[in-house]
């Protein structure tokens, strides 16, 4: 079973800065996976190993993010691509979901495409359901439990806000990933090694015949206008002092 | 692999150490403390994440990781728990005589183990410490078979490792080292030692009655076993200056943290000038260890002489460990005094190794007749 999984570098800090010109995050050398792809990985090695599979890495973004895909290599997976080009750069959800949908076809004979829940930087949870819109295949969102059945298909169980569900999609399928279904393994020393020798090949917008409208900024229909921190509310705090009943007496009446 | 990429993977694997001990060793410093073991899995985790590999080479099951990242390896983890970290310490020393002095078999046999059992060093007897011309241990030759018996005490990971290295002595007094593990018929434990710091590491006694061993248990030759002890300890100085150098780490973000946090009436401690000093003090002795034992290490990887300034790292290191330690307590005032705090352990972690692998006076006799020599 070949399974991809799509992971994102996310800044390491919560120091993050914003471009001034396009509003978007600057995307900084000194990065990490982002934590719910962590969660995509195990998911995806644990499926391997259960169907004597293929876990492929995907990523899209500029040089630095190899770093990630070889920390995901040095998880156990077994190849990764990474989509790098200046073309490529400055892509909102939709321009970024068309290329890795693009790359995924590519790869060829997919069944199963991971991703995490939503990254920690953006916090958009759209690429995952954008991707499987534009291969066409059934979509599990914010999966906390997958199961393969024996007919070729995956038995999904959703945690949402307010409920669970169990959805049961034929394959090939898209699920995106919550952190409860698993605990990420640490990549080992040994496999930190081993993972310069896994193939991990970087392919540009002409490797995959992009359309260049639809890349990059110019391709983004997301306009950025302004990225501000909250005001924080100031919240009034009232100490009540003495004796118990002389507190609630004090409570009652201010309520 | 090419520098660069060696240097990447290095950084991956200071980043993987970090994560391992924020999310498992930190958490459980103060209990490991308080319950004087690791606490249940721990161990089995970091065997599992494959901590017991990181020096040992890759035709073994091992990463390959040179000295040098080793040793940072081993400072980020004793920034959060100086256990583990001598743990290791006992069993890449222990693995760096196999690869200097093993024969082929010997090494084929063991190394691939080492991934997941514990490799220890034994050297002291209950006669005597780090002087090994002393030792009551003896081997004798049998046809093709060493018949080895004896005792030895404090040694580092004792009843926690399979395998141990035996300094004995031949029958015709020359010192050589042997290797016997657990399962041998006459191989006993003794008792563990209720040591007052790094509480998680166990330090026991093995009993050695009439092990028959092959000759190729035999590690290096006879008559090499003084130049295996001395190589022993100078790889261990070196990596206990790493974990002294986490240790200070630790003990300079106690007093920061505090430093900032608290208040003397309206002032932040920080901005009192007697804080200042201390704080000055801290950082510059761990800045300090930490640039001996890289030294050391960097010396070690290049092949060049490294055994004074191993040395010098665990001398100066372990009494500034103690020192600072005590300045971080009195930063804490009360709070420092407190077994609520972590400030009073690490001061006990860091007086282990004044006397281990080698007293403090031990390794200035040796500073003091190497500078006496050149």
């Amino acid at each position: 079973m070949k399974i991809v999984v799509c992971i994102k570098q996310v800044p390491s800090t919560n120091d993050v800065k914003i471009d001034p010109q396009t509003h978007n995050l600057v995307r900084s050398a000194d990065g990490v996976i982002n934590p719910f792809d962590k969660n995509a990985i195990e998911a995806a090695l644990k499926l391997r190993d259960q169907t004597n599979g293929e876990v492929i890495l995907l990523s899209m973004g500029p040089e630095s993010y190899r770093e990630s895909l070889l920390e995901g290599l040095a998880m156990g997976a077994d190849s990764a691509y990474l989509l790098s080009s200046r073309a490529l750069g400055g892509a909102d959800t939709l321009a970024t979901g068309y290329p890795l949908s693009q790359a995924i076809q590519k790869i060829g004979d997919v069944e199963l495409v991971l991703f995490g829940r939503q990254s920690v930087d953006a916090d958009t949870g759209q690429v995952g359901p954008i991707v499987a819109e534009y291969l066409n295949v059934p979509q599990v969102t914010f999966a906390e439990a997958i199961d393969l059945t024996e007919d070729h298909h995956l038995i999904g169980k959703r945690r949402l806000d307010a409920a669970e569900q169990e959805v049961e999609v034929e394959l090939p399928a898209a699920v995106t990933v919550r952190s409860e279904m698993n605990q990420p393994r640490y990549a080992t020393p040994r496999q930190i090694q081993k993972s310069f020798e896994k193939p991990l090949t970087v392919w540009t917008e002409q490797d995959l015949d992009l359309d260049p409208e639809r890349i990059g900024l110019a391709g983004s229909p997301t306009q950025v206008t302004q990225v501000y921190a909250p005001a924080a509310a100031k919240k009034r705090v009232t100490m009540l002092t003495g004796t118990p009943e002389h507190a609630v007496q004090e409570l009652l009446q201010s309520l | 692999m090419t520098d660069k990429n060696q240097k990447l993977a290095n950084q991956m694997l200071m980043h993987m150490i970090s994560d391992f001990t924020n999310n498992e060793l930190a958490p459980v410093d103060m209990l490991i403390d308080k319950q004087g073991d690791y606490p249940e899995g721990l161990f089995e985790l970091a065997v599992q994440t494959g901590l017991l590999g990181i020096t040992l080479p890759q035709q073994y099951g091992g990463a390959g990781f040179d000295y040098a990242a080793t040793a940072q390896a081993l400072q980020i983890m004793a920034a959060g728990n100086a256990s583990l970290a001598v743990t290791l310490e006992g069993h890449f020393k222990t693995i760096e005589q196999f690869m200097k002095y093993g024969n082929p078999e010997l090494n084929d046999h063991y190394l691939p183990l080492a991934t997941h059992q514990i490799l220890a060093f034994s050297q002291t007897e209950p006669s005597g410490g780090s002087n090994p011309t002393g030792i009551t241990t003896r081997a004798v030759k049998q046809g093709d078979n060493w018949v080895i018996t004896g005792d030895k005490i404090m040694i580092t990971n004792g009843g926690l490792a399979s395998v141990y290295c035996v300094l004995a002595k031949t029958e015709d007094d020359q010192l050589a080292v042997f290797v016997v593990d657990q399962d041998m018929p006459g191989f006993s434990f003794g008792k563990r030692e209720d040591f007052i710091g790094l509480k998680g590491t166990p330090v026991a006694e093995i009993v050695m009655d009439h092990i028959v061993v092959p000759d190729y248990h035999l590690l290096g030759q006879v008559g090499q076993g003084l130049e295996i002890g001395d190589q022993a300890h100078a790889d261990a100085r070196v990596l206990m200056g790493a974990v002294l150098a986490g240790i200070m780490t630790h003990e300079l973000q106690i007093a920061v943290d505090y430093a900032k946090e608290r208040k003397a009436l309206t002032t932040p401690l920080y901005q009192l000038q007697v804080t200042q000093q201390k704080i000055a003090d801290i950082a510059i002795a761990k800045q300090n260890t930490e640039l001996l034992y890289q030294q050391a290490a960097k010396l070690k990887v290049q092949g060049q002489p490294y055994a004074e300034i191993a040395a010098m790292a665990k001398s100066y290191g372990s009494r500034s460990a103690v020192k600072v330690g005590d300045e971080t307590l009195q930063i804490l005032g009360g709070y420092g005094y407190s077994r609520d705090y972590p400030i009073e352990h690490l001061i006990r972690d860091a007086r282990a190794m004044e006397l281990a692998e080698g007293s403090i006076e031990k390794m200035n006799l040796e500073i003091t007749k190497a500078e006496i020599n050149k």
